[in-house]
């Protein structure tokens, strides 16, 4: 059982604070770690990983902190965002240097084991230059398990990849976490941390937005409210009809600067408006003409939550 | 506006539009890209950073021009431009090479390394006009490196009041040079950074592969001069791009001419010339062999 | 501590030998011993006496064996050995190793002297042979030289590669324009000069006999010496301290 924490952390580079007085604790089984891009993820990763120093506060293994103590690397793995490898060897000299360097006692069976987890046996031969970008990912995957590391830390693995080699590599992590290893993943997309993580942790902005089970966050963030901006044949009608809703909380006409108008409706209750707003519109007769949500992307839901 | 179809399903139209309008040419875009690469060699157009290095070798290769204007008219005994118009490129070669080495990789590398080179195959423009743009710029780049401290150079001396005739026909000669100059090491410079796209390779190799030849050269010349070879000293001049260029302004015709090339009529000068143009052509049918190997995508 | 690793080698030869790069590496040994070998002949020509006088030798082994192969080729095999690799961001596979960084230093500075070795002292040595026909003073005198440089240069530029992503060219601004140009015009600048240094220690080893063969340094052999064990010990701890704190594309 082993726990990265990080307590109270900040790192600022000059002027600008990349990670802002973060706590979290990371414990086994696959934590996702969620935030839009520019959230500080990277810098996070790598202040677990020990490539940064905090600015202030405590990055620990165990207890250990990670900054200056080549040793962590024993326990813990690293599978990197940027593509370069050394790309004239091949994957299995590549994995194989890897198990060499950690001054394993069986390199060789050690990096066979690897790039069997990966599934990258067939292609072990070939030279990494001719890899994919799927299998370049689990080569590198490959090169961090290969000392079977208790602690996995992977920034962006998902980036670039299609469709199945993504469904692969959410396997491959989901029986990780099962075997009872810590493994945190960032991602900037929803849906794949939903699909692997057990636990998330939120990064906005440099700051630790949210944490914990992530079916639970994601009621916070559909039951947060939702604002529409709404275009219809009689915008005023529709106002005043609306407003009679128990789940709308405000209304506001606007105009737009080349002269047209709109309803910016705000909901407390998503799925209760979306139900009841055509229902509303046909039996007051008013043609809607447009209805989009404003304010639907990742950092608005993220900004609220922060705000809360 | 939004399209229908029979299963409900909905594609909205978020207002992209078609374009029918005109298009520029492929010519066109040539000189758009030829422009971006004369202004990429000195740092127009790109970060503050890069612009320190292009304008300090420019500092550089201008400020003796300006020395010797102010030398000129401030000590009225001169009567001459001292080292004369056509050797100047000769002896700021070290700028010279510094600035081949550090923009030609800035010019064509990165294209190869972070693959936008099939970027813009994927457009109307050809390999060949790719190629011809990016030797064209940097050429351009490397003309205005030389060819303006010689200006600075003949406007001093025509404020001096120099004797005109003799000054601008020296100057002209010199940017006929200078003109050769940019040819040579531009098509040296491009395709040793087409051949190394590793970051700081380029910059390496072809600072290295001028200043040992011309190491080389000199070392030649001064040893053959020693021991008496007069036609091995007559040749070393081919062995560095500066020397050659030089030489070929000797054996054409130019005075002031610092390596020792023979005249046309002792059959050997011809080889100068005739090497220039080998260099040239060489280096451009390499760089458009290059190019044709880079695959879309 | 161990002060090599043979995985860090194999994979840092590979890098710096594996490609198209050896040929520009190549060149310059070649260039040297075509140089020598071109005197040799025109002494030859000459007359009887085939060997090339004692002060031309030392004038082309000190003007280009020390004064261009040395720094260049020990500028290519320093920054080679690691500047890539950071700049690639690759050097994070070695880094995530319970590795000491000065071992991985140490290695990477081995394999950088082991390249200036073979193409850069051998050359050095055989074109001694080459130009006096025979191992005496001036050929002892050079390699020694050339070895004692080259190990400065690939330490020094070594550490400038972990210190800036630019390190080519200011590793060339230092070997071309300070050591070469301003130079000639400040004589104080060749106090502070590698070059000299390594001409310091050839002159050491000739003695007595440095005056007849028209050689001398701007410092003397000792400080020569001094400065130059200053200078590559000096960079290599800083180059192992460095990489500890070595950030890798900590974009904000």
């Amino acid at each position: 059982m082993t726990t990265v924490r990080i307590h109270e952390t900040s790192r600022w580079f000059g002027n600008v604070v990349a990670v802002n007085d973060v706590t979290m604790e990371i414990g086994p089984g696959v934590t996702g770690l969620l935030g839009p891009n520019g959230a500080g993820k990277s810098t996070l990763i790598n202040l677990m990983s020990g490539f940064l120093a905090p600015s202030s506060g405590t990055v620990e293994l165990d207890g250990r902190a990670v900054w200056g103590d080549e040793q962590v690397y024993r326990r813990l793995g690293l599978v990197p965002e940027r593509e370069e490898l050394y790309d004239g060897l091949t994957g299995w000299t590549f994995v194989l240097a890897n198990a060499r360097l950690h001054r394993l006692p069986d390199p060789a069976a050690a990096a066979r084991r690897s790039l069997e987890t990966v599934e990258m046996v067939d292609a072990q031969d070939r030279p990494i230059r001719t890899y994919s970008k799927g299998m370049r990912q689990r080569v590198k995957m490959a090169s961090a398990l290969v000392h079977d590391p208790e602690v996995l830390l992977l920034d962006e693995p998902f980036n670039g990849m299609d469709p199945r080699q993504r469904l692969h590599m959410m396997e491959l992590l989901t029986t990780l976490g099962d075997q009872g290893r810590t493994i945190l993943f960032s991602s900037h997309i929803l849906e794949e941390v939903e699909q692997v993580a057990t636990r998330i942790e939120v990064m906005v902005a440099g700051r630790h937005a949210a944490s914990g089970d992530f079916r639970e966050i994601r009621r916070l963030m559909t039951q947060r409210p939702h604002q529409y901006r709404i275009r219809s044949a009689d915008d005023r009608r529709l106002a005043a009809a609306v407003m009679a809703e128990p789940c709308v909380s405000a209304v506001e006409l606007v105009t737009g600067r080349d002269g047209t108008t709109a309803v910016v409706v705000q909901a407390t209750d998503f799925s209760a408006f979306v139900h009841a707003l055509p229902v509303l519109a046909s039996t007051q007769g008013i043609r809607l003409h447009e209805v989009l949500p404003t304010d639907e992307s990742l950092e608005s839901v993220f900004g609220y939550l922060v705000a809360r | 506006m939004t399209e229908q179809t029979r299963a409900g399903t909905v594609i909205h139209d978020i207002g992209y539009r078609h374009y029918d309008g005109p298009r520029l040419t492929t010519r066109q875009i040539e000189r758009a890209l030829f422009t971006e690469t004369v202004r990429a060699a000195f740092g127009w157009g790109r970060s503050a950073r890069s612009k320190v290095m292009p304008l300090l070798l420019l500092a550089s290769t201008c400020l003796p021009a300006l020395i010797i204007c102010i030398v000129i008219s401030v000590v009225p005994l001169v009567d001459e431009v001292p080292g004369g118009y056509p050797s100047y490129p000769f002896s700021v070669q070290v700028a010279l090479a510094v600035f081949v080495g550090s923009q030609a990789p800035a010019v064509i590398s990165k294209d190869l390394r972070f693959r936008v080179a099939p970027l813009y195959f994927s457009r109307p423009l050809s390999r060949t006009q790719y190629v011809r743009a990016r030797y064209a710029g940097m050429a351009v780049a490397l003309f205005v490196l030389i060819a303006l401290p010689l200006t600075i150079l003949v406007v001093g001396a025509l404020l001096a009041e120099l004797p005109w005739r003799e000054q601008v026909t020296a100057y002209l000669t010199a940017m006929g040079g200078a003109a050769l100059h940019a040819l040579v090491l531009a098509g040296i410079g491009l395709l040793i950074a087409a051949l190394t796209p590793r970051r700081g390779l380029g910059v390496a190799a072809i600072v290295t592969v001028l200043l040992v030849l011309s190491g080389l050269q000199a070392t030649v010349t001064a040893l053959a001069e020693e021991f008496g070879a007069s036609t091995l000293a007559d040749l070393g001049g081919l062995l560095s791009p500066f020397a050659l260029v030089d030489g070929t302004l000797g054996v054409l015709g130019a005075d002031d001419a610092s390596i020792r090339a023979p005249g046309l009529d002792e059959g050997l000068g011809v080889l100068y010339p005739l090497l220039v143009v080998l260099v040239v052509a060489g280096c451009y049918a390499l760089l458009v062999r290059r190019f044709r190997k880079v695959g879309i995508g | 501590m161990s002060p090599w690793d043979p995985t860090v080698a194999r994979l840092t030869w590979h890098s710096v030998l594996g490609r198209r790069r050896a040929l520009v590496l190549l060149l310059l040994p070649v260039a040297l011993l075509a140089l020598c070998a071109l005197a040799r002949a025109l002494a030859a020509l000459e007359g009887g006496d085939a060997e090339v006088s004692d002060a031309l030798a030392v004038d082309l082994l000190a003007g280009f064996g020390l004064g261009v192969l040395m720094p260049l080729l020990g500028l290519i095999a320093g920054t080679g050995v690691i500047g890539p690799e950071i700049d690639e961001g690759s050097i994070v596979y070695l880094l995530t190793k319970p590795i000491d960084r000065f071992t991985i230093v140490l290695t990477k500075l081995g394999v950088a002297v082991a390249v200036v070795l073979l193409l850069g002292v051998l050359p050095v040595a055989a074109s001694g042979l080459v130009l006096t026909g025979e191992l005496d003073l001036v050929t002892a005198g050079f390699t020694v030289g050339a070895l004692s440089g080259g190990l400065a240069y690939c330490a020094l530029f070594l550490l400038l590669a972990v210190v800036t992503r630019h390190a080519v060219v200011v590793g060339l601004i230092y070997a071309l324009v300070w050591e070469s140009v301003v130079g000639q015009f400040v004589p104080g600048v060749q106090n502070l000069s590698a070059q000299q240094w390594s001409l310091a220690t050839v002159v050491g080893v000739f003695g007595d006999d440095a005056e007849r063969l028209e050689l001398s340094a701007a410092v003397g052999p000792a400080t020569g010496w001094v400065l130059l064990v200053v200078v590559a010990v000096g960079s290599t701890v800083y180059a192992g301290l460095r990489l500890r704190r070595l950030r890798l594309g900590a974009e904000v």
